[in-house]
């Protein structure tokens, strides 16, 4: 009984992930997609098409997470001093 | 401090250039092949850490001083924003592409792409080097 439950949930498993393995992800291709993949080169120069979205169409989103590391990165800067360092107020 | 095995202190100093040439790579082709500015950026970053966990920060940082990466972060944030602002007053919508595209597949194409990439690369791997100064002179305490 003891080696019977382990032997089922390997198999289950096994069932899921050959299951997983032919499925075909972005198909059919949405509409949006479809238009980035059409479009991408010719409205921003950039051949890849990542970096097409995500500096070109989506700028404003990276301009966001550039802001949360920028702040992240200034508050470490400001925290972590040593009493005395740089402390003129 | 406790001294660092000689294969990876030599092994680190004959990587070293090619790790800041490999991450500034990823950052100028970032529109061209796979990379880009965050990812260049880190690489980059992860150089001067390192260097910097091999050879302890205060020799690093005769190198790459504390103040001179965190005005490159700062400048690269500044950059960013400065140039999406004069998308806007030349006619256009915020961070809209201003420069002209130039031949698709060099290095000089893509218009803003390339100089936004920069920009992110250089300020994210600074950033990453200064928040790695801070934190291990933060737990020292020489």
């Amino acid at each position: 009984m003891t080696k019977v439950l382990p032997i089922m949930l390997l198999l289950i498993l096994g069932f899921f992930i050959f299951s997983a393995v032919n499925i075909h992800y972005g198909q059919p291709v949405f509409d949006s997609s479809k238009y980035y993949i059409d479009h991408g080169v010719a409205d921003t120069g950039a051949l890849n098409i990542v970096t097409s979205i995500y500096l070109g169409y989506r700028a404003y989103d990276t301009l966001g997470e550039a802001t949360v590391f920028f702040a992240a990165a200034l508050g470490v800067f400001m925290l972590l001093r040593r009493s005395g360092e740089g402390e003129r107020d | 401090m406790r001294r660092i095995s000689n294969v990876v202190r030599i092994f680190t100093r004959k990587l070293f250039p090619f790790m800041l040439l490999y991450g500034c790579y990823l950052i100028s082709h970032g529109h061209l092949s796979p990379g880009g500015g965050f990812q260049g950026g880190v690489i980059f970053g992860s150089a001067i850490i390192l260097l910097g966990l091999v050879e302890g920060v205060k020799a690093t940082e005769k190198r790459f001083q504390e103040m001179l990466l965190s005005l490159v972060k700062n400048i690269g944030m500044l950059v960013f924003v400065l140039a999406g602002f004069t998308g806007m007053f030349l006619g256009g919508f915020f961070l809209s592409d201003f420069i002209p595209k130039g031949e698709i597949g060099t290095v000089p194409s893509a218009g803003l792409i390339l100089y936004l990439n920069l920009t992110v690369g250089f300020m994210v791997g600074t950033g990453i080097a200064v928040v790695f100064y801070r934190l291990v002179r933060f737990g020292s305490n020489d």
